[in-house]
């Protein structure tokens, strides 16, 4: 059965258009000056945003992939409990930074 | 179809009861922290992020609720959860575009934004798109509420000898009276204090149904290969079936919903106002985007996925045929034991209630920000003195709240046809946000957009959405993505397509022709009978939008009606309306957001880098309100006189209930003591001999 439309076909749509959308929101704000990179509380900021996006774009694979009996469920959620480790450590580092200047 | 009446036990009727009295004994606890309409409507703008971020869970989890993703994981499985994860695309727009300057801007409302953006005409309209879409939502509320305990209760009850039906509309009623009674008295502070709670409760009670529905398929293994492999994928196929497919949602979910729900839901923008900064909103947003809502994903929508997977192997317990909008009922009622299944029902009910009570509450600030006072102006009737004033408005606050709660029953009827309570929301979200969706999103991105191009958005646009609403098969299919059209409830979701298309052409293409519009309207301005060629011009834009709204005619004097209206608008608007880009624009687009922050300031801010310090305060008597700290301290927060300060409860586990807002005053030499002046102490609730924590804002 040829599963291409109820798998990668809408990841594809929704990270291809979202994609756009996404980088289109930080250049945009990044323009206006709203979202200022000088300031070392935006660089936290730009961290998350990126890292919210790649945080994204992994579930929905590893989803797909372990629906597609690929890969086992269970190494989509030690995945993600590793990136949130990842996440919380770096952004920790962040605070430490703009704390100590 | 096969549907339940009666499910449960009298245990669970008395944990549900008991539940509700404690959480309405809890939300009254925190309405006396209500002082005014500032406290009623957003808190006092001093909660925590962690607040903030678990008070919309319940109010995104009730909305988004167990009821429809329960029926869609019963229906389509697993892709149930497509719509809790997809809403990260438009963050960066959100944290560094809107939020900002609705704090900074201090508006209390959407509309009043569009009053200083572009025109007191502009706000009149976006009031009424905003309270189409705020009593539309309460429907959408009420009829989730009914549909999840009419499973409860019996098919009729007998009274003094009469046997009564209980009908969906008698038990959405019932409903509504409860709910309007706890909004009228609680306030936004007994409101984010009862989501607080429900929100951690919600999480809980969900995630314990997980657990007890593949404790009960005998573990996650025998759970997971049940289900077959279109049922574990986390999207829906791309266009089929029409009720339910991922290219429709994507628009009506992802684009028009995530801006809806981030830009124009007046409940959830009250929650970030109520942030004590716009750092902390920022924070409340990513959080809740990030890790809640996929955590809130599988909390909502298990009880299908479970019932499936129990439909599968034991048909006789959960027939495939059960009603999908009361499968959450059933698969709670199999797998918890008696006064389980109620806790879990008044969490879910409860949830509902504060979606609900989030919405009335917001719609009743819409009222009195951008109605009432804008009336009372118009009438030039006095305005009494500060607390008399605000004692008056309370009181017509809580009248409206009753108001929209009569409303809200009422739009029900608008939705109750629907298969299911998650097309009728699609539905809803698909009709309703677009025009104002582009009208704030360009308004805050593109300094050229002005009060005629949004005027033209809300007119001609929606002129051209009730077009696709009526001719669906020729003017929406064009962009159906190859989804079949059902004839009973055409393009539910792709229709959002079709709706922000229309709207953004009609609004850029207002925009890029304004020096045309000027042009033309300077040289009528110069004519003698100048006022009855407008008044004309304006009786004739009134004519052609009627003979679209009545469906006059044939589709192409109709298509030819809209098009009047998208070129007449904006010349009429260019001439009755006064609009000045400079002054328009000034602080309320994202590039002019550091003028914003100077306004909020009253002079240039400080954005040097400190830290928060730990104080004891003292009182003082001075008129004037500041707050006067050590030299040693102003030198560790990097703070000046004059800048703004913020000041709280060592506690943090309050989140800031008892905190103030103030001013820096001269410094002193007395290291770790803080002067207050009473009004600050009284606003702060701050208690005497607790220790402080104050930090620069800016």
């Amino acid at each position: 059965m040829d599963l291409f439309s109820h798998s990668w076909l809408p990841f594809f749509y929704l990270y291809g258009l979202g994609g756009i959308l996404f980088v289109a929101g930080i250049t945009i704000t990044l323009k206006a000056g709203s979202f200022d990179l000088k300031r070392s509380s935006h660089k936290k900021w730009m961290w998350i945003l990126l890292f919210g996006f790649v945080w994204y774009i992994t579930m929905h694979a590893l989803m797909t992939w372990a629906a597609l009996g690929l890969i086992s469920p269970y190494t989509v959620l030690y995945t993600l409990l590793a990136m949130v480790a990842v996440f919380i450590f770096v952004t920790l580092r962040f605070k430490k930074i703009v704390g100590a200047r | 179809m096969q549907t339940f009446h009666s499910i449960g036990t009298t245990a669970d009727w008395i944990v549900m009861v008991v539940y509700f009295l404690a959480i309405m004994l809890f939300g009254s606890y925190f309405s006396r922290y209500t002082k005014n309409t500032s406290d009623f409507f957003f808190g006092g703008r001093r909660f925590s992020w962690w607040l903030i971020t678990m008070s919309i869970v319940a109010t995104g989890v009730g909305s988004h609720s167990f009821v429809k993703y329960s029926a869609k994981g019963f229906e389509h499985g697993i892709s149930s959860t497509m719509t809790y994860l997809n809403d990260w695309f438009f963050i960066a727009f959100f944290m560094f575009g809107w939020l900002p300057i609705i704090v900074y801007s201090k508006v209390r409302s959407i509309p009043e934004y569009f009053e200083k953006r572009f025109s007191p005409s502009s706000r009149f309209l976006a009031t009424i798109l905003l309270l189409l879409y705020m009593i539309g939502y309460i429907g959408i509320g009420f009829l989730t509420l009914g549909k999840a305990v009419i499973p409860m209760l019996p098919e009729a009850f007998t009274l003094l000898g009469m046997t009564i039906p209980i009908t969906l509309m008698g038990a959405i009623i019932v409903i509504a009276i409860i709910t309007g009674i706890y909004i009228t008295y609680g306030g936004q502070t007994a409101v984010i204090f009862t989501d607080l709670l429900q929100g951690f409760i919600l999480l809980f009670a969900g995630l314990l149904l997980f657990f007890f529905g593949i404790t009960y398929l005998g573990g996650f293994d025998v759970f997971w290969n049940l289900l077959p492999t279109e049922w574990k994928l986390p999207m829906a196929d791309f266009n089929q079936p029409s009720s339910f497919n991922f290219v429709g949602i994507f628009w009506q979910d992802a684009i028009a919903g995530s801006i809806g729900f981030l830009f124009m839901n007046q409940g959830l923008i009250m929650r970030f106002m109520a942030c004590k900064n716009v750092n902390e909103g920022r924070k409340a947003a990513a959080i809740n985007i990030l890790f809640v809502l996929p955590i809130s994903a599988i909390v909502v929508g298990n009880a299908g996925w479970i019932g499936k997977a129990i439909s599968i192997t034991a048909p006789d317990v959960i027939s495939p045929s059960v009603s999908p909008d009361q499968i959450f009922v059933v698969v709670a009622n199999i797998i918890a034991s008696p006064g389980m299944f109620g806790f879990i029902m008044a969490a879910l009910t409860a949830a509902l209630m504060s979606t609900v009570d989030t919405l009335i509450n917001a719609t009743a600030a819409i009222y009195i920000n951008d109605v009432h006072r804008p009336i009372q102006h118009l009438l030039k009737k006095s305005i009494p003195p500060g607390a008399e004033n605000d004692r008056k408005e309370l009181i017509a606050a809580r009248y409206a709240s009753i108001v929209v709660t009569i409303l809200g029953v009422l739009a029900v009827l608008a939705f109750k046809n629907f298969p299911t309570v998650y097309e009728a929301h699609g539905f809803f979200h698909s009709t309703l946000t677009p025009p104002l969706v582009v009208g704030i999103f360009l308004g805050v991105f593109w300094k050229r957009f002005t009060a005629s191009a949004v005027i033209t958005t809300f007119v001609g646009g929606v002129a051209l959405m009730i077009l696709g609403a009526r001719f669906p098969g020729i003017l929406i299919s064009p962009f159906d993505h190859g989804i079949e059209m059902n004839v009973a409830h055409p393009y539910s979701y792709i229709r959002a397509l079709y709706n922000t298309l229309v709207c953004s052409g009609v609004a850029v293409g207002a925009a890029l022709t304004t020096r045309w519009q000027i042009s033309l309207i300077s040289k009528i301005r110069a004519k003698a009978n100048a006022k009855i060629i407008m008044n004309i011009m304006l009786g004739v834009v009134v004519a052609l939008f009627a003979a679209v709204l009545f469906g006059v005619s044939g589709i192409s004097l109709q298509v030819i009606a809209a098009f009047g209206v998208i070129v007449l608008v904006p010349l009429t608007v260019t001439y009755f309306v006064h609009y000045d880009e400079e002054v328009n624009t000034f602080g309320l687009t994202a590039s002019s957001i550091s003028e914003a922050r100077r306004q909020f300031k009253g002079s240039e801010p400080n954005d040097a880098e400190g830290v928060p310090v730990l104080v004891h305060w003292k009182l003082t008597e001075s008129e004037e309100s500041f707050m006067r700290f050590s030299n040693h301290e102003m030198s560790e927060m990097g703070a000046n006189p004059g800048d703004l300060v913020y000041i709280s409860d060592k506690r943090q586990w309050l989140g800031g209930l008892k905190s103030a807002h103030s001013v820096f005053g001269e410094p002193h030499d007395e290291v770790g003591i803080v002067y207050l002046t009473p009004d600050i102490i009284e606003t702060g609730l701050l208690a005497e001999g607790r220790e402080l924590r104050a930090e620069k804002e800016m």
